[in-house]
């Protein structure tokens, strides 16, 4: 009756105990998938502590937050876009934009907390109702619809500010990025607030777990009954509407609104996201990676920068970083990939591991 | 064995293969003692054959083992290896170029080339006409491919491996989209082929087309061979026996169904164009309902059609008397109707969650968006699923991924439990599962239609239709060919009406 063993039951039981393992290693906000970016910047922390004088003081940390608010803020909108498996490349004329938007309000007499409301809102309209609607009700291929959003909003801007940089006087924009609140810069605070609500949204509601679902396999999604189009539109309206907000940290810093803001933005974004462990297939990692990206990417250029290295070799390390990550990425998970394959076939070899 | 040879032409010889802790193979041997046989590889889902063709074909490398071609140790390191050599693979799927002609599929991978750079095309089509002709095959070698039927594209296949002088010819499920006739024609080839002194490795999971066609059989069980020898040795109860390791279990037998002459999903004059024509059909609660009939059918797009997944779906579709609508997914889950599609990994589930998030993921589809869900609610509903359905998963936090397939097609069965559907749609319910689960599943249903569900089941094995249906409504085509009763479902009757025959 050895064979008892072997029955099929038993399998499936081998199979659950070395579930732990495996879950550990799909876990999807998991450590694991940014770890190495985490270890590799805050070596990069001590050794810039310890050989640049200059770098660890409270001013250059203030900098150097403050450089990344904007890229932090985009960034991690645009996780939300690529846990579905997209990406957003007008983000950067999205902030432009919403720069100009906010200029003429102001100059209309608008009060600016209700212009920066109010921008926020035109951010997500117009992502959420171009390339949202496009890509997610229409089913275009985000590529296409973003590439052709980034040029064509490029183009609004330019005729909207006849390319001209406006200075916008309005003390409440102005604080937004200047001022301090309890000492600390008021970007900063927009950084921990909007990290704050990212990691709320991404693991405390449904949307969250649809943004992960239509990532994973959007048509096991959409036959559970989940509103696949509707993710899509509001993934893009949230990245809009994350673009808004920079644009409005952007006016508010330099005290003017440029219609040449923005252009490497996306695909800073995008390195951030990806540094992070999110994966561009989508469905797998999230925005606590994604902050460690940007952070990242953000003491390279201030560290580099202190120690008088020209910005062009900081662009270099931080291509070569970005491209080393995803190849770890990828011998790591051809290691998992005989794993994975191993679980995407169960029936085949699930029965045979009794 | 009928000649006394030294050596065999092939053999494979305790060949293990891991794939991280799954054993895949452990210790299998295959032994095709000469040309001129069928040998059918049998075993149940997850014993092993796919990775011992896959090892043949040179598609994966064993960890351990050795496999010997005319006596001589071989390493196929490469599926083009395994090509030179003579062995040759055919599946389910063609891999042929559809825009290409017959000729030049057949010698794609060895074009007859003039100099550097030309194709002797003349001598390309004269000698695919002349493969084509020694398989009796009236084809034209420069017809488009896109433009065959799939039994004859399947044939190119087979021509295409002729024309490399195959030795050993694998068929991996090659039938399983091919209706009875096309089989036939495809088996008088392979039987034209042994004629011919080729051997041939046969996998099929219709036991009766193993008995049809193959003199020797290996069967495999858990990675590794348990028996081996003359097919004629064997009858279908032996040979599953075998396979299973315990006596073949029937499932059990669903009592006599009465009918309550109220219809709790009722289909008028349903239609896809191009996939299923003018569609009546009721089931009662408590019903479950069989759609049988060829790949191709439309079966499966009835049962989208059902569910909301064709725009340009007509005709009626009503609920408990209530014409209702459904344009998409939503609106027939919205009605409280359920799916489980036949590709769990591609459309069931979501590989990168887990299997709470999953099980929970349609009953959870029509709450708010930014509430939090609640662990309070929702564990409960998965603990549940978990223990009825007899899931089993190292913790509801599990990937979903790391269940066996039996497990996760509970899962995705389970999911519109835990929705509380009232009409339930299967396609193809227990494909890739093992025979346990198979009969876990088989319970599953029983017990949904016992709780009042209505379900609506296709299948391409029909013993499955026969096991579990109350009544079996046979497609051909995209139309009802026959509705069948208990007592009127035969394996014959259905095969009759499935084929187009009145």
């Amino acid at each position: 009756m050895s064979s008892i063993e072997n029955t099929p039951d038993t399998s499936t039981d081998t199979a659950a105990a070395s579930a732990p393992a495996r879950r550990r290693a799909i876990a999807w906000d998991g450590f694991a998938r940014y770890g190495a970016v985490l270890i590799l910047l805050i070596v990069l922390f001590i050794v810039l502590s310890l050989t640049q004088p200059r770098f660890f003081t409270k001013a250059n940390i203030e900098n150097l937050l403050t450089g990344v608010s904007i890229l932090w803020v985009v960034s991690l909108g645009m996780t939300f876009v690529v846990l579905t498996g997209g990406i957003d490349l007008s983000v950067g004329a999205t902030l432009a934009l919403t720069g100009i938007f906010l200029s003429k309000m102001v100059n209309l007499g608008i009060p600016g907390g209700v212009v920066f409301v109010m921008c926020i809102l035109f951010g997500a309209l117009v992502g959420g109702l171009l390339n949202g609607v496009l890509i997610g009700r229409i089913g275009l291929s985000f590529f296409v619809v973003t590439l052709g959003t980034m040029v064509g909003l490029g183009g609004v801007v330019s005729l909207w500010s006849n390319t001209r940089t406006t200075y916008v006087d309005s003390s409440f924009i102005n604080a937004i990025g200047i001022n301090r609140l309890l000492g600390i810069p008021v970007p900063i605070w927009i950084m921990v607030a909007s990290l704050l609500v990212a990691l709320y949204v991404q693991r405390s509601t449904y949307f969250g777990r649809d943004v992960y679902a239509v990532g994973g396999n959007g048509d096991a999604a959409r036959l559970s009954g989940i509103r696949v189009s509707r993710t899509l539109v509001a993934v893009y309206a949230i990245v809009g509407g994350c673009a808004a907000l920079a644009g409005a940290i952007q006016v508010g810093r330099i005290g003017a609104a440029s219609p040449e803001v923005g252009g490497d933005l996306a695909l800073n974004a995008a390195a951030a996201v990806l540094l992070g462990g999110t994966s561009f297939l989508g469905g797998v990692g999230g925005v606590s990676g994604t902050a460690v990206g940007v952070l990242f990417i953000g003491t390279l250029q201030n560290g580099l920068g202190i120690a008088g290295v020209s910005s062009f070799w900081q662009q270099v390390v931080t291509g070569v970083i970005l491209i080393a990550a995803v190849l770890i990425d990828r011998i790591r998970q051809s290691g998992a990939f005989r794993g994975r394959s191993r679980v995407l076939t169960t029936e085949q070899p699930s029965a045979a591991g009794a | 064995m009928t000649v006394a040879t030294s050596t065999a032409l092939l053999e494979v010889v305790d060949v293990h293969r891991r794939f991280g802790g799954v054993h895949a193979l452990r210790g299998a041997t295959l032994s095709i003692k000469h040309g001129g046989t069928v040998h059918a590889l049998v075993g149940e889902n997850g014993s092993g054959k796919s990775t011992m063709l896959k090892a043949l074909a040179g598609q994966l490398q064993p960890d351990a083992g050795t496999i010997r071609l005319d006596g001589e140790e071989v390493e196929f390191s490469h599926p083009t290896v395994a090509l030179r050599r003579g062995i040759v693979t055919v599946t389910q799927e063609t891999t042929l170029a559809p825009d290409l002609s017959i000729a030049e599929n057949i010698f794609m991978g060895h074009r007859m080339e003039r100099g550097r750079l030309g194709i002797r095309w003349g001598a390309t089509s004269r000698r695919a006409g002349e493969v084509l002709d020694r398989l009796h095959l009236e084809l034209d070698p420069n017809q488009i491919v896109r433009r065959l039927r799939p039994d004859q594209q399947q044939m190119v296949e087979i021509a295409r491996a002729i024309s490399m002088d195959a030795r050993v010819l694998i068929l991996d499920e090659a039938t399983s989209s091919l209706t009875d006739d096309e089989v036939e024609s495809l088996f008088a080839i392979v039987r034209r082929l042994r004629d011919d002194g080729v051997a041939t490795v046969f996998v099929s999971h219709r036991l009766s087309e193993t008995f049809a066609l193959a003199d020797e059989v290996t069967i495999l069980r858990d990675g590794s061979t348990v028996e081996a020898g003359p097919l004629e040795d064997y009858d279908r109860t032996s040979l599953l026996g075998a396979m299973v390791g315990r006596e073949h279990e029937e499932p059990p037998v669903r009592p006599e169904f009465r009918s309550s002459e109220s219809a709790l999903l009722s289909l008028r004059g349903v239609s896809v164009p191009g996939a299923v024509q003018e569609i009546d059909l009721d089931v009662e609660p408590g019903e479950i309902v069989g759609l049988a009939g060829l790949v191709g059918a439309g079966r499966s797009e009835l049962l989208g059609a059902v569910f909301g997944l064709y725009p340009d779906r007509s005709g009626e579709i009503r609920l408990a008397g209530e014409s209702i609508r459904v344009r998409s997914p939503r609106d027939a889950v919205d009605h409280g109707i359920g799916f489980v599609p036949a590709d769990r990994k591609g459309q069931g589930l979501v590989l990168t969650m887990s299997v709470r998030e999953n099980l929970i993921m349609a009953a959870s589809c029509n709450r708010p968006r930014m509430l939090r869900p609640s662990a309070s609610a929702e564990l409960p509903v998965v603990d549940h699923a978990l223990a009825t359905m007899r899931i089993r998963t190292a913790s509801p936090n599990a990937a979903i991924g790391t269940l066996s397939g039996g497990n996760q097609q509970k899962v995705a069965l389970g999911k519109w439990l835990a929705a509380e559907s009232k009409v339930l749609l299967l396609d193809e319910p227990t494909r890739g599962v093992d025979v346990g689960a198979k009969t876990e599943i088989y319970r599953l249903l029983g017990d949904a239609a016992d709780s009042g569900i209505g379900i609506l089941v296709s299948s391409s094995e029909v013993p499955e239709l026969l096991a579990i249906c109350d009544r079996i409504v046979v497609m051909f085509r995209g139309r009802v060919m026959a509705t069948l009763g208990r007592e009127e479902a035969t394996e014959a009757a259905i095969t009759r009406y499935g084929t187009g025959h009145e």
